[in-house]
């Protein structure tokens, strides 16, 4: 089932274009990977979902975007609503300079989610549980969360991320600045939440493409090249470009 | 071709010589600050010292025209005279003393002799009628001289000081008489036109309620600014323009913004002149700009990732910037606004203007009492052509400098405290 | 489909090096059969001797592309075209090496044959020899030409093959019901059509792998059979 699909998206960034009629279905309950050479426009592609180019004001969005066959690039779209909604976990883990405790119970807080602080302290559990963190974590709440190693606070900021139960997760290249058994759990936590969440990844790792996901898009130069099953992409791509890319001719 | 080896040897030399310039100018600028300070210190140390003069005094009813066979009531001690308890007690000094001597003598102490001496039978009635030793506070000549800053070798008709003066004060200081202390009055006094009774708790409080009502002014306002500006604001022409007059009004001269204050504060909206309220709005306007700088600096250093977290997690802007992004300035902003504030501290132009030059001789209790500040409070001493007054501007300047030097230290401390590290 | 050379060039060597080994196993495969069938039409023992003793490099041709192979997907995890291509390598080295086996066993045999064959049964055996010469090499310049339209007519031309070992199979049993002095020379001669025959299926695997290799897809349906499967005992 389709949980998001993006009509003739364009994004321009001023006078210049950054996407360029990017027609892309995302499936409900998977994983969906995007892979291209930097600046191709994939995180560009990854923050329409969620409106976070509205931070940049010169960025336009045009386009529709369906979510739930909802079109969330509209005036009247409440962000924040959506937010709450679509999650969304960063290249750099950026947990607030707060104890681990605040990190997670902010969203849920902002939210109005938790009606007393036995049922907060239990969000808070939850996530940390369904993160892989708790174990590790649970004796020092109150510490902050910046005292904790990167891949950690990854999971934190993944944590977090999950306390307002989203339905959508985006990743923003979530294992470049951690090591290779961090980023290990950080797949194996990927291939958890796929159960319950719909997950869009931006990765410059093509392995890890190949590894968390079950659908990959190929962008390159702004447009998406190729989107089909990971198997078929990493096997046998349909494109001459996107099979330069994953096999290393691009130059 | 090019001699590699020299030509090494050549950068090596010219990074020596860079290095070298380079310590020179901080040698330099530590020479300056050393004999500045050296300057201060060594002219201004002696005013924290204040000569006494301990004479007998004759608490002869007589004198005090109360009845020698009663015992008076304190408010009987309160209402009588001691002129003449002071002039007989001087004249007991040199029994040979003719009228212009015992004046001579007389102005040897400071003009509140009266008040000192009423003072002490006050504390202790039991010396009526008997003759006690008490200490006097000496004329600022005189602790000029006991203080050894007086030109003694000078012809008389070219001093204050009279030989004779000098003849009596030797004698007592030989008898051990004259002594110095701890000069508690130069902090508890007002302003005063004689040295050796003149303070600086006018000026105190006047720069303390002028700093208060500064910071009560300038730090909300300053700080709503930056915000907006930094993280609401639009980046347009309009917005552009607004940042680069903030930032033509931190170079405006300070003397200017006194001239407003004038114009404005007290001819406009009639607020009273001279007072703390008027000059700290004054000063508010001269630190704005400094604080917005700072502010928008230390907003602008909070990581955008910080930004994108709170703001991916459904927060508004208003929360992301009120939950997150202010309180990591904070610490910028602070110390930023105390240094804004030790500036406004020693600025003197302004305040001259909207009158706070004025001679007050009482302390101010509020921000609507007239009062001085103590950078003006040094631009009056330094006018007066009294010899005493030359250590009080010492002085002055090394309260003041302390002050500073406070200030600076809490910025510091506030920094390096609630800095939070965020990798 | 010519690829553009690689970003990283000693992984374009790598690839290029076991493209290559490949042809040359291809190569010595091609003269060990040749020579193996002309040693048993003209009983010429020393050229069979040739044989056996030349299959030592065409083994050892296998154990270097596999390690060549392992070596690829260890540091440099081929995707795609380099994937199939390292895939492809491996299973047609093994491919070749039972061919240069199945060539072999054809040299032994001939040593053991000890005299002039009837001229009727050579002319079959080495009909149905060149033609699998001719796959042979047909196969080989598929892969070397990347060419899926050569491995799919040596995939379809297996029926051929199929057919004249069928006939060369009768010219056999022929030979042995004339005289039963033939026995041992005749089962001989069984083992070497049917390893002809082994031959051809092997290359049909390589036409296979070929094709897969260029396309990604696998060749589809039924491979076409000879009428009478005398060999394969096929009804």
């Amino acid at each position: 089932m389709n949980k998001i699909e993006a009509k003739n998206v364009n994004v321009f960034y001023g006078e210049k274009q950054a996407l360029f009629d990017i027609n892309m279905d995302i499936q409900e309950k998977q994983v969906t990977a995007l892979i291209g050479p930097s600046g191709c426009g994939k995180s560009t592609f990854l923050r329409c979902l969620n409106r976070m180019n509205d931070v940049i004001d010169i960025c336009k969005v045009e386009g529709e975007i369906k979510i739930n066959d909802y079109n969330i690039n509209q005036k009247a779209t409440d962000v924040v609503r959506l937010r709450e909604k679509i999650g969304m976990v960063f290249q750099k883990p950026n947990p607030f300079p707060k104890t681990l405790y605040e990190n997670i119970s902010y969203g849920p807080e902002i939210h109005g989610m938790a009606q007393s602080k036995d049922e907060l302290d239990q969000i808070v559990e939850d996530s940390l549980k369904k993160a892989a963190l708790w174990n590790e974590v649970k004796d020092r709440l109150n510490e902050p969360g910046t005292g904790l190693s990167g891949g950690q606070q990854q999971r934190l900021c993944i944590a977090r991320a999950i306390s307002v139960k989203p339905e959508v997760i985006l990743m923003d290249e979530p294992c470049s600045a951690l090591d290779p058994i961090a980023t290990a759990q950080i797949e194996e936590l990927i291939d958890e939440l796929k159960k319950e969440h719909t997950i869009v990844i931006v990765t410059h790792s093509m392995s890890q493409a190949a590894r968390v996901s079950q659908q990959t898009g190929f962008f390159h130069l702004g447009k998406l090249i190729e989107v089909g099953s990971t198997d078929m992409i990493f096997k046998n791509p349909n494109q001459q470009q996107t099979q330069d890319y994953i096999t290393g001719r691009f130059g | 071709m090019i001699n590699r080896e020299e030509f090494l040897n050549k950068r090596y030399k010219s990074e020596k010589r860079f290095q070298f310039y380079g310590k020179s100018a901080i040698v330099l600028a530590l020479l300056f600050l050393a004999i500045f300070l050296f300057k201060i210190f060594s002219t201004g140390y002696t005013a924290f010292q204040k000569t006494w003069i301990t004479i007998p005094i004759n608490y002869d009813p007589e004198f005090m025209y109360l009845d020698a066979d009663q015992k008076p009531s304190i408010q009987d001690l309160e209402d009588s005279e001691y002129f003449d308890v002071g002039i007989e007690s001087f004249a007991a000094l040199d029994q040979n003393a003719n009228e212009d001597q015992i004046t001579d003598i007389k102005r040897m102490f400071a003009f509140i002799f009266e008040e000192e001496i009423k003072y002490h039978i006050l504390s202790n009635p039991d010396d009526f009628g008997k003759i006690v030793e008490v200490k006097l506070t000496a004329s600022d000549d005189l602790d000029q001289v006991f203080k050894g800053n007086y030109p003694r070798e000078l012809p008389e008709e070219r001093r204050r000081v009279t030989d004779y003066q000098l003849k009596i004060f030797d004698k007592l200081s030989a008898e051990g008489k004259v002594e110095s202390n701890f000069n508690f009055s130069f902090f508890t006094n007002a302003d005063s036109r004689e040295a050796e009774l003149a303070g600086i708790a006018s000026s105190f409080m006047g720069s303390l309620f002028s700093i208060l009502v500064c910071l009560a002014v300038s730090f909300p306002v300053a700080l709503l600014a930056a915000i907006y500006l930094e993280e609401f604001a639009p980046k347009n022409r309009l917005t552009d323009f607004i940042e680069v007059n903030i930032n033509n009004l931190a170079a405006v001269p300070s003397i200017v913004f006194g001239l407003l204050g004038l114009g404005v504060l007290l001819a406009v909206f009639g607020l009273p002149r001279s007072t703390p309220l008027v000059g700290g709005i004054t000063l508010s306007l001269m630190t704005l700009p400094t604080i917005i700088i700072a502010a928008r600096a230390s907003l602008k250093a909070v990581p955008p990732s910080i930004r994108e977290a709170a703001l991916a997690m459904g927060a508004s802007r208003m929360q992301t910037t009120l939950h997150h992004t202010v309180p990591l300035s904070l610490p910028g902003t602070l110390s930023g606004t105390i240094i804004g504030l030790a500036q406004a501290l020693g600025e003197t132009a302004p305040l001259i203007l909207i009158g706070m030059v004025a001679f007050v001789n009482t302390i101010p209790g509020s921000p609507m009492d007239p009062a001085a500040s103590l950078p003006v409070q040094i631009y009056i001493w330094a006018e007066s052509a009294e010899r005493g007054f030359v250590e009080k501007v010492s002085a002055c300047i090394m309260v003041l400098l302390i002050f500073l030097v406070l200030m600076n230290l809490v910025a510091q401390m506030v920094r390096h405290k609630f800095e939070k590290k965020w990798n | 489909m010519t690829e553009k050379p690689h970003t990283v060039k000693s992984y374009e060597e790598q690839l290029q090096h076991l493209s290559n080994d490949l042809v040359i196993m291809g190569g010595n495969c091609e003269l060990a059969f040749s020579n193996a069938i002309k040693a048993i039409c003209k009983n010429d023992h020393a050229l069979a001797d040739d044989v056996i003793n030349n299959d030592t490099v065409i083994d050892n041709f296998e154990t270097q592309i596999e390690q060549e192979v392992v070596n690829l997907i260890a540091l440099r995890q081929p995707m795609a075209i380099d994937l199939r291509e390292t895939v492809t390598a491996l299973k047609m080295s093994s491919d070749l090496e039972r061919v240069g086996d199945l060539a072999k066993n054809i040299a032994k045999r001939t040593k053991l044959i000890k005299k002039k064959l009837p001229n009727e049964l050579t002319e079959s055996i080495e009909r149905v020899g060149l033609l699998v010469q001719k796959q042979l090499k047909s196969v080989l310049d598929s892969y070397t030409n990347r060419s899926p339209d050569i491995a799919q007519d040596v995939w379809e031309k297996d029926e051929q093959v199929d057919d004249l070992t069928n006939n060369c199979m009768e010219e056999v049993i022929k030979y042995l019901k004339s005289d039963s002095e033939n026995i041992e020379y005749g089962s001989h001669l069984l083992f070497v059509t049917k390893n002809i025959e082994r031959i051809g299926d092997h290359l049909t695997n390589v036409a296979e792998q070929v094709y897969f290799l260029v396309n990604g897809t696998y060749l589809e349906g039924d491979r076409p059979k000879g009428s009478q499967s005398i060999v394969t005992g096929e009804k």
